[in-house]
């Protein structure tokens, strides 16, 4: 026989203002099996939890309703209490009479009739209230990174000075991503590649990370703490250990002419290459695509100059497998090329380019050595038009948020544009400019107030080409949307911002959820900015919205700090509120029919295939088997199953029948 | 059918099977199934337009899969029903031998069920021209007349589940309504109980049910209750692109995509 306590609350008055408490533990204490009924002011507060502790020791009660707040604030607390009264803590359960009632309605008797009916179906359901454990789950004490641009790097660094294992992938032949593009950063217009080329050789010295370029996520299995991880490391058609990084073999290769990664197509490279100067690591790969010796047959030039013998042509891609415990996505983003903007020539314009590609341009490291040249014909433009939210903020073409970086961008590009060319004539189309950020709103008045740049307020219909001009036509919306023409030598398109070609699949890979733009989704836009959906799979940088330096490396250290706390236990503990395949006695085993449709049914890809053998080991029955470390208890399998071979501890088919049996007065 | 007894003599004779699955004649102008276990019973083999039985629903049978590897005399929609069945792992290459019978009263033997599936592929489910103006008519009328013709058909159903032991997906050693702790669908033949119990069915069997109308056939009373079976088709048709069994893909009501449109909660 039951002996179940009930524990009235008032929440203050955030209950007792419409319900009558006093009623609602009178009507339950005369329910059978209701040993004990009481209500107090708070129960959340010590006298309350003592109250139900006394309870439980001196009435001896095998389980307890809590009558308050929603479960999501204060069910750990009242198991908690249970627990150290000797009561098992999943005996407790609440009754949400706050949310689910009181705030919800006006004072009156069916107010009250609805509280006590909350009470009475959770009532019922105690009585079917099993004792449960929490599972353990040990940790793999070592964090796989994906993707080696500044969110990575940051990441890597903070979770390998915590003393942790890392794992670094990137996907290029070099780590840096798009930082290592840029000339100068706002809002300091300090120099790109010298802040950040520290942290690429501290990445490549660090002894506790193991950094691998040229390599990819192949699959991803398993849970928090315990994540099977398959890494492709691409073929760099090259010895690492023989190849000392002389460069010999980049000058050497005949295939000269092929457009540069690194310097967005302003430059070129050789088919063995190392993408820029101060790559990490500094040895070369081989692009196969372009190589001479791939595509004919003949050549093997690098590896006749080579010092060392360190080419390899037959070297194979390699499939690593690796153990790691948690998951740092920082994958970054990429920009629009002009030819996805038919107004602005679909492209075709080679002085109508990127602001990346302006990145280039401007660098000391660049194509130009830094000379604003246009790609035509290499003159120094001496009329400039740069324009904002160019894909940005137009549904139209798919993308209406805002791509954020550009407006600082923009204006650093001005800036930089004024700085160079003496006298040079910039312009800037603008819908609004959006600088919030420390020192940002400062940084754009510096263009325009001692820089001279001319902002228009307005956007641009058209660009094309005459007489060796690009004409630029817009309107001011400042002036009554007045037609504004402006003959221009170049024209920098600040291209919209979007998710990495191939997101989707890598979320797929690592079952995790993507907005409709194909970044990747946080578990809460507020709360849980660095956690994705998947237990200890967390993300940094850009590859979450368009994000700015600052961002992406307090993202990062966020992230770092999600892993550290993560491995600073041995084993983790998860609520036991999972579902579980039943087992009988033999020769059934289960009624589980084996048909596997749970299987793909399944949210987390928590169910697997189990076998049951004989002696012999022979299979006599094959039947579907939750994996505890990955079910998150959502309860899709549960209504799935057509055999109802499948439970949610604490939710049981049992206890949510005598749950609806209660409502309707049926039990 | 002498080829297909001819056929069913060398496979038991030559132990390549232990049963063939085939029909004979029945009671008055009936057939029944038949198992071919010694090569003499193969004689009684019969095959004319009488045999709609749907025998795929003995492939998965403890009492047949027992005997050891079966083989079985198959018609479009047994053949359907054994890839949906080969799809939910209950049948697979090692146990099932695949005797086709083709539309036109061909036999065609097929070496394993990648063939079946690559024959069945040929050919679409459709709905029957009278079963489809029954769908129709059954559209058009309001909510409250389609309610009560439910309730007036289902009214005498008392749930001697045949209709169940006849189709081949209802292999579940507990059915739902076996399951009693709790007993979610209740079991007197009551109008709430024999409509959960036929509203459950047809949920159960769509992305399923291959169209063979062996549960109609069942019925002792003749109650249509693949006309639900055969709406939820069409609903398959109309939401997802439509139903067609395969031994490899997404299982049209049991496949979690992070992208589905929801479109049907409002
Ligand atoms: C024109 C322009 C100018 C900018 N100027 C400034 C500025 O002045 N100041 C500022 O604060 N910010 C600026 N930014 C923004 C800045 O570039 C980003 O904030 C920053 O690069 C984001 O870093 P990240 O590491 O998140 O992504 P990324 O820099 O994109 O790095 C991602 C890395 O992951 C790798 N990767 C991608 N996919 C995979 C995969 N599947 N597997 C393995 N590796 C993968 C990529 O190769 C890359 O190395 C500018 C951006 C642009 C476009
Ligand atoms: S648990 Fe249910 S759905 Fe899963 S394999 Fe078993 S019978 Fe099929
Ligand atoms: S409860 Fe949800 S997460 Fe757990 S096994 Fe079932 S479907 Fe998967
Ligand atoms: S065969 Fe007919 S009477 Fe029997 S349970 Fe099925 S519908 Fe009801
Ligand atoms: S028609 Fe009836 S017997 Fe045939 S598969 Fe569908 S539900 Fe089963």
């Amino acid at each position: 026989m039951s002996k179940i306590g009930v524990f009235v609350c008032h929440c203050g008055e955030n209950i007792s203002a419409t319900v009558d408490c006093a009623k609602v533990a009178e009507t339950a204490g005369n329910y059978d099996g209701v040993a004990y009924s009481v209500d107090y002011k708070y129960m959340c507060s010590d006298p309350g939890q003592n109250l139900i502790k006394s309870a439980i020791k001196e009435k001896g009660l095998t389980g307890v309703v809590v009558a308050s707040c929603s479960p999501r604030m204060h069910e750990p607390t009242f198991r908690k209490a249970c627990a150290e009264a000797g009561l098992n803590p999943f005996m407790c359960e609440m009754a949400n009479l706050r949310e689910h009632c009181s705030w919800v309605h006006e004072k009156g008797e069916a107010t009250t009739e609805k509280a006590i009916d909350l009470v009475r179906i959770l009532v019922e359901k105690v009585k079917y209230n099993h004792s449960l454990s929490e599972i353990k789950v040990p940790v793999t004490k070592t964090a796989l990174v994906i993707g080696g641009g500044i969110a990575g790097i940051q990441a890597s660094l903070d979770i390998a000075n915590t003393g942790h294992k890392v794992i670094l992938i990137e996907r290029d032949p070099s780590i840096g991503g798009h930082m290592s593009q840029l000339s100068e950063t706002f809002p300091t217009l300090d120099c790109s590649q010298c802040i950040l080329t520290p942290r690429m050789v501290e990445v490549a010295q660090h002894p506790n990370i193991t950094l691998y370029t040229y390599a990819e996520l192949e699959s991803l299995e398993g849970f928090i703490g315990n994540f099977k991880a398959k890494i492709r490391r691409k073929s760099k058609s090259l010895d690492e250990k023989l190849c000392t990084g002389c460069g010999l073999c980049t000058t050497k290769c005949p295939a000269k002419k092929i457009p540069s990664e690194f310097n967005e197509g302003l430059g070129k490279r050789t088919a063995i290459y190392v993408p820029f100067p101060q790559a990490v690591p500094n040895k070369p790969v081989i692009d196969r695509i372009n190589c001479t010796y791939y595509i004919k047959g003949k050549c093997k030039i690098c590896e006749i100059v080579c010092p060392t013998g360190a080419i390899r042509f037959d070297q194979e891609d390699q499939i690593m497998e690796v153990e790691v415990g948690a998951i740092v996505i920082a994958t970054g983003f990429t920009v629009k090329q002009p030819d996805f903007f038919p107004e602005y020539g679909f492209g075709k314009y080679p002085d109508v380019i990127t602001g990346l590609q302006f990145e280039r341009l401007a660098s000391a490291s660049g194509p130009t050595l830094g000379e604003i040249r246009r790609p035509s014909d290499g003159k120094i433009p001496e009329k400039i038009v740069f324009l904002a939210c160019a894909g940005s903020r137009d549904p139209a073409k798919g993308i209406p948020y805002c791509s954020k970086i550009c407006c600082m961008y923009i204006a650093k590009h001005a800036m930089l544009y004024q700085h160079k060319v003496h006298g040079g004539k910039s312009y800037v189309f603008y819908m609004d400019i959006r600088a919030g950020g420390k020192m940002y709103e400062e940084f754009v008045r510096r263009a325009i107030e001692d820089d001279g740049v001319n902002y228009i307020r307005g956007r641009v219909s058209r660009i094309y080409e005459k007489n060796g001009k690009l004409i630029v036509d817009g309107a001011d919306t400042l002036l009554n949307a007045m037609p504004v023409e402006i003959e221009a030598d170049m024209v920098v398109l600040a291209t919209a911002g979007v998710a990495n070609e191939g997101a989707e699949e890598l979320a797929q890979k690592l079952h995790i959820s993507y907005d409709p733009y194909k970044f990747f989704a946080e578990a809460h836009p507020k709360l849980k900015p660095v956690e994705t959906n998947t237990a200890g799979i967390f993300l940094a940088g850009a590859c979450q919205a368009p994000r700015d330096i600052p961002e992406s490396v307090a993202m990062a250290s966020g992230a770092a700090v999600k892993v550290a706390g993560l491995f600073s236990q041995d084993e983790l503990t998860r609520e036991p509120i999972i579902a579980v395949v039943n087992r009988q006695a033999p020769p059934v085993y289960s009624s589980c029919v084996g048909c596997f449709l749970c299987i793909s049914t399944c949210p987390y890809q928590a169910i697997e295939k189990e076998e049951i053998k004989n002696r012999n080991g022979e299979v006599i029955k094959s039947m579907a088997k939750v994996n505890p470390g990955l079910c998150q208890g959502c309860g899709t399998c549960v209504a799935f199953c057509r055999t109802k071979s499948i439970d949610i501890q604490g939710y049981t088919h049992e206890q949510m029948y005598t749950e609806v049996m209660a409502l309707l007065n049926e039990y | 059918m002498d080829d297909l007894i001819k056929r069913a003599k060398e496979l038991i004779e030559t132990s390549a099977v232990k049963v063939v699955i085939g029909y004979e004649q029945g009671t008055g102008n009936k057939t029944r199934a038949l198992f071919v276990e010694k090569s003499e019973d193969a004689d009684k083999l019969i095959f004319d337009s009488r045999c709609v039985q749907n025998l795929a629903a003995y492939v998965t049978k403890k009492e047949v899969k027992e005997k050891g590897k079966m083989a079985i005399a198959a018609t479009l929609p047994v053949m359907r029903s054994i890839i949906q069945l080969a799809s939910e792992f209950q049948v697979n290459d090692n146990n099932l031998l695949v005797l086709g019978i083709t539309p036109e009263s061909k036999l065609i033997e097929f070496g394993n069920l990648v063939e079946v599936e690559t024959f069945v592929h040929q050919y679409t489910i459709e709905i029957d021209a009278r079963n489809k103006e029954m769908l129709d008519k059954l559209a058009k009328m309001t909510q409250a007349e389609r309610w009560k013709f439910w309730i007036d058909e289902l009214a005498p159903c008392f749930k001697c589940y045949a209709c169940r032991a006849a189709c081949p997906m209802c292999y579940c050693h507990q059915c739902t309504v076996d399951f009693n702790q709790p007993q979610w669908i209740p079991v007197p033949s009551h109008e709430l109980g024999n409509l959960e119990w036929h509203i459950m069915r047809a949920i159960h069997l769509t992305g399923r049910c291959i169209d063979c109308d062996a549960c109609y056939n069942a019925c002792p009373l003749s109650i249509p209750i693949n006309l639900l079976t055969k709406k939820m088709l069409e609903d398959a048709k109309e939401h997802f692109g439509g139903y067609q069994p395969a031994l490899k893909g997404d299982h049209l009501m049991s496949t979690y995509k992070p992208d589905d449109k929801e479109n049907f909660i409002h």
